[in-house]
């Protein structure tokens, strides 16, 4: 299998980056698309070219470290997958593959496809956790939480922190990424106590850090490789609310 | 030197009771003065960062990743086991050391595993605290299933991403610190080398993964929380950026290695199917809990895996252990796949794999019950195959996955160099020759939430007294020159092979001769062909790039560099060790059945391997049973 | 803690929004009256429309309006400013509407639009009538202004027929998706009542785009 990639290089956040183009040969469907990047690294070490800087580790879905543009999709040409996911069967021989960086201002460009997203962890200092010592909590049964209470809080806990819904946005908002962990924890009776105090001081932090407003485009939930609902946004909002007024 | 163990007096229910009574204390205001560096940011790292810091600490924490958040622990999914006794079935504290005990196959210290059982509880009321949303009964009471090598229901889960939820909840804890302003993180930072001051660690050499810049960082006592190193296998279910870099310079700094060789090839991972492979993606073992696992009765059976009539399916680990059945431990499902594949009847487009079938499950508890059990793995299945796995069996195949081998520690997780601790996957300590299921996401979170913030303060109450060098001190100035001259030996070989050639070569050998079944012929070879392997590597490999800047091709060529001489030290052990023990089997010990010898009046000990210019140095911890007679391990 | 200025925006665009919605309702279910024959419509247009500029409760409720209109364009404003700074650089390649409909990625041009519509519509109408400028409007048989003669005569422009006729597709456009999203911006998020609101809105966007639509169509064939 042939394509040609044409992907971001640039070299670092202080320099401009262009499109450069690659061809290359010698893949296979079964092959990731991760893999035809590292095998197209191989051939740029050979060429004694310096190496495409993208980013990987767990490569099962679940770290959220991957993530790159891929034809105009966040996480590539399938809905609610992971970078890492995608293989080359998804692709025709001879096709044209355009990769890009997460575009965001909140997310500026480290090296080629790699960007800085520690934004999403000091969204999540401001309150993503549930005060509590090690050592301090009560027996695990003494609380009950009812299993759809449990359910839907795992739904969005599931959350990898990938930033495909930061992406994906035309306005980079991450309100889909603070919902999932606000709703997460506001939920749960364990989160209670801060709940008022959570939901303003991450969202705070959230325009803080640059981020644009939710226009309920949908695009998030499309790519979010969990497939967090967008009615979390609203559930946010609905609890940023309460929390203003009676907080 | 006499290694010592440090295990506390009494009976093995009181002796963490007695250990945590005779231990010192440090009082509020002096744990102020003391810096902590804690190595890794997973489970153990980021609990024991988080916990220290609760403490009192200052801590500062380094990954390698982009966040915390990403570490590897995220991908376990089976579950966490602890003896609650919630489900009423005769669990209890006792039976959970024995099940781990045994399932290690006698080769881990009781007083270990017996504090790994006793604190497995309180570790689920933790948990919960934090906001786990483990599964739950209608009722609102925590759910649980079981798990391989036990007869009982100890394992709690959060869907089949149990290691993502604890990981966030302990990333979660450690912002809350970062938040207060008592762990300082350090993300993109690599832990290159370890420098040890007067016999005593005393900080780290790190290489910032951005900019390239090599930083000292110093303080009263390291910890390395650096998780597994089967990597060195290249394929295996860890993350692409899993390395044994941080502990194997610790070795070389005179930290022992303990029983290296014990890495336990997990039975349920994707089969490969391709040279180009990166990574073996793992199927939760609870799957085993409804699938039944079978190959074709017939030799290269080519029809669908549907159309074979279910008497013409051998379900061989039903067949050879009938009473735990598909749920044999990890090490025998492994080798037993392995068994049938070798001898011709594996199935799949490489028949390198074998039947994982859920129609049994579906037909019997209906297909809701196995979607809310698994669906998300079922999910990642298609994803990863394009194969519906509710319509026909999954295919699996026996991939590198743990390693039960690490650092040497005693009982207080500290390794043989004063102030280096090692915890999490990254030590030795409980799980022996092999470990159970869900047990790997408990002795993570023990040693970083309970264990370590118990035990460092008998240490760090000496540091008090003594001066902190600064990071001028001679020890820093010449580890980092070390560091430099590797770095640049790397860079200006210019040859004219990638590093992933390389390591491709090194997992060929290692999955060879030092995985599931090892013999004295293939590993006598196999260190040969590492030690060529090295040298080829020295002399031509290609890294291009420079050192000073983000540079992903350097961080795999010094890690692929470590791996290799890693490679030579398990190979050894492998070698040394004539028995057949736990993940560990030795063709030349083995029952007419192919089952596991064990030599247990030669090899009751701890390997415990010393670094010396090149070669190592075996020393022995022996293992007494004082509570429990080691028995012959059988499933049957 | 300060007010998250990211969501302030939003309710202010959604209430505003849902409130102009509120009034397309009324000012249709009025314009309706021109589908009726020409004698009946004239005398019941005109008294309508008296009405409306007289009564003081009608009077103050169209000041809230304009204040609306006002408020709803300034803030979405506001916001396209701040989103367009938290993504500086677009994607070469983006193939958004396989994740998105057009609509919701393009609700500021649709605004414009109806902004657009909204400046000619009060030109023709509103500076004509209420501002007393342009043309004389003559009295009809009662005694009232003859707007029902401003509408006929305009929509007898094939021109603004034709103007007024597309602009409504970008209304219902817009409509749809600002109607169902400001349920959303408010807090709403019960799941099965979102869907319903989502059919709501479809609904509504139907009714008011094609309702409004047929009318100068109607009137040109009279």
């Amino acid at each position: 299998m042939k394509v040609t990639f044409k992907i971001w290089r640039q070299e670092n956040r202080n320099t401009k980056g262009a499109i450069k183009e690659y061809k290359v040969d010698g893949l296979t469907e079964d092959m990731s698309f991760l893999e035809a990047l590292d095998h197209l690294n191989e051939l740029l070490v050979l060429k004694n070219e310096k190496v495409i800087a993208y980013e990987y580790d767990c490569r099962e879905g679940i770290c959220g470290q991957c993530g790159v543009f891929i034809n105009g999709r966040a996480h590539g040409p399938h809905d609610n997958i992971t970078t890492c996911q995608l293989h080359m069967r998804s692709f025709k021989d001879g096709d044209t593959i355009v990769v890009e960086p997460w575009r965001a201002a909140s997310f500026p460009v480290l090296k080629d496809l790699i960007v800085d997203r520690s934004a999403f962890d000091r969204i999540m200092e401001q309150g993503g956790y549930i005060t509590a010592k090690t050592g301090t909590a009560p027996e695990a049964n003494a609380i009950l939480i009812p299993k759809e209470v449990s359910d839907s809080a795992m739904d969005v806990a599931a959350c990898i922190g990938c930033g495909a819904c930061v992406a994906t946005c035309k306005n980079a908002s991450a309100a889909l990424f603070a919902s999932a962990k606000i709703n997460h924890l506001n939920n749960l009776p364990q989160g209670h106590p801060e709940a008022h105090k959570r939901v303003q001081e991450m969202t705070y932090q959230m325009e803080l850090e640059g981020f644009g407003s939710c226009s309920f485009t949908g695009a998030c939930e499309v790519e979010c490789p969990e497939g967090i609902s967008i009615t979390n946004i609203a559930e946010m909002y609905a609890k940023y609310t309460k929390a203003k007024l009676f907080g | 030197m006499k290694l010592d163990s440090k295990i506390p007096e009494g009976r093995l229910e009181d002796k963490w009771r007695n250990y945590q009574i005779k231990a010192q204390l440090i009082n509020p205001a002096n744990k102020k003065k003391l810096n902590v560096i804690v190595v890794g940011s997973g489970l153990s790292g980021a609990g024991a960062a988080a916990t220290l810091a609760e403490l009192g600490y200052d801590v500062q924490c380094f990954c390698y990743q982009d966040s915390a958040r990403r570490a590897h622990s995220v991908a376990a999914q089976g579950g966490i086991n602890a003896a609650k006794n919630y489900q009423h079935d005769g669990d209890s504290v006792w039976r959970m050391f024995y099940d781990t005990l045994k399932g290690g196959d006698f080769r881990s210290r009781e007083a270990n595993t017996y504090r790994l059982a006793e604190l497995s509880a309180p570790l689920i009321d933790h948990f919960v605290q934090q906001g786990v949303p483990f599964a739950r009964e209608y009722g609102g009471v925590l759910v649980n299933r079981s798990f391989g090598g036990v007869q009982v229901q100890r394992t709690f889960y959060a869907r089949g991403q149990t290691g993502q939820q604890l990981l966030l909840a302990a990333y979660s804890q450690l912002y809350k610190m970062i938040r207060a302003k008592k762990v300082k993180m350090f993300p993109r930072s690599e832990m290159i080398d370890l420098v040890v001051i007067d016999g005593k660690a005393k900080g780290i050499i790190v290489r910032d993964l951005v900019t390239g810049e090599l930083k000292r960082y110093v303080a009263d006592a390291i910890v390395l929380a650096t998780g597994g190193y089967s990597r060195v296998f290249r394929l295996s279910t860890l993350a692409i950026g899993c390395n044994g870099s941080a502990i194997w310079k610790a070795h070389k700094r005179g930290a022992f290695f303990a029983a290296p060789s014990f890495t336990q090839i997990h039975p349920t991972a994707l089969p490969q199917t391709s040279e180009a492979q990166s990574k073996l993606t793992l199927m939760s073992e609870s799957l085993r809990n409804d699938g039944r696992i079978w190959v074709p009765k017939k030799k290269e059976d080519i029809r669908k895996a549907n159309d074979i009539p279910e008497k013409e399916r051998d379900y061989y680990l039903e067949r050879r252990y009938p009473s735990f059945g598909n749920l044999a431990p990890r090490d025998i499902a492994s080798r037993a796949a392995k068994e049938r594949i070798d001898a011709g009847y594996g199935v799949g487009r490489l028949k390198n794999a074998v039947y994982l079938d859920f129609r049994h499950a579906i037909d019997k508890l209906g297909i809701q019950t196995i979607k809310d059990r698994y669906e998300n793995l079922f999910g990642m299945y298609k994803k990863i195959t394009g194969i519906d796995a509710y319509k026909e069996p999954m295919q699996i195949s026996p991939a590198a996955h743990f390693s039960m081998g690490g650092l040497w520690v005693d009982y207080e997780l500290m390794t043989t160099i004063p102030g280096l601790y090692a915890v999490g996957e990254c030590n030795f300590s409980d799980h022996g020759a092999n470990r159970l299921g869900a047990n790997s996401l408990l002795q993570a979170s023990i040693d970083g939430y309970f264990i370590l913030p118990n035990t460092i303060n008998n240490y760090l109450a000496g540091a008090l007294e003594e001066d902190i060098p600064t990071t001028d001190h001679i020890e820093f100035e010449k580890a980092e020159k070390e560091v430099r001259v590797i770095i640049d030996r790397v860079l200006n070989i210019n040859g004219t092979k990638t590093v992933d050639h390389f390591h491709r070569e090194l997992g060929k050998v290692m999955w060879q001769e030092c995985a599931m079944s090892r013999n004295k012929k293939g590993l006598e070879k196999a260190i040969l062909q590492i030690k060529t392997l090295k040298d080829e590597f020295w002399s031509d490999v290609k890294v291009t790039g420079s050192g000073n800047e983000l540079n992903t091709e350097l961080e795999k060529a010094l890690r692929l560099a470590d791996f290799m001489e890693m490679g030579i030290l398990m190979c050894t052990d492998a070698l040394e060790r004539e028995e057949s023990c736990g993940a560990h089997f030795r063709e030349e010990f083995q029952t007419e059945d192919g089952e596991a010898v064990r030599v247990d009046e030669n090899y009751s000990y701890v390997s415990a391997w010393e670094y010396d210019e090149g070669d190592f140095k075996l020393h022995k911890e022996e293992l007494e049973f004082e509570f429990v007679q080691p028995s012959v391990r059988s499933y049957k | 803690m300060a007010v998250n200025k990211l969501f302030f925006r939003k309710t202010i665009i959604a209430g505003t929004g849902l409130f102009l919605c509120l009034f397309l309702i009324v000012h249709l279910s009025a314009n309706w009256i021109l589908l009726l024959p020409e004698e009946t419509a004239r005398e019941l247009y005109n008294s309508y429309a008296t009405t409306l500029r007289e009564n003081l409760f009608i009077k103050s409720i169209s000041y809230i309006l304009y204040a609306f209109i006002v408020l709803h364009v300034i803030y979405a404003l506001l916001i396209t400013i701040h989103n367009r700074k938290a993504k500086p650089q677009k994607y070469v390649v983006n193939h958004f509407l396989q994740n998105s409909t057009w609509t919701s990625q393009n609700m500021g041009l649709i605004g414009t639009m109806i902004l657009l519509f909204i400046v000619v519509h009060l030109a023709n109408f509103w500076v004509r009538v209420k501002l007393g400028m342009g043309e004389i409007i003559e009295l009809d048989a009662i005694g009232n202004l003859d707007v029902y003669e401003v509408t006929f005569s305009l929509f007898h422009n094939i021109y603004y027929v034709i103007f007024y006729t597309i602009l409504m597709i970008p209304l219902g456009l817009h409509l749809n998706h600002g109607l169902k999203s400001a349920f959303k911006t408010l807090g709403f998020y019960h799941k099965k009542g979102l869907r319903i609101s989502a059919k709501v809105s479809l609904i509504y966007a139907v009714i008011i785009s094609i309702g409004f639509g047929v009318i100068p169509f109607f009137v040109y064939l009279k």
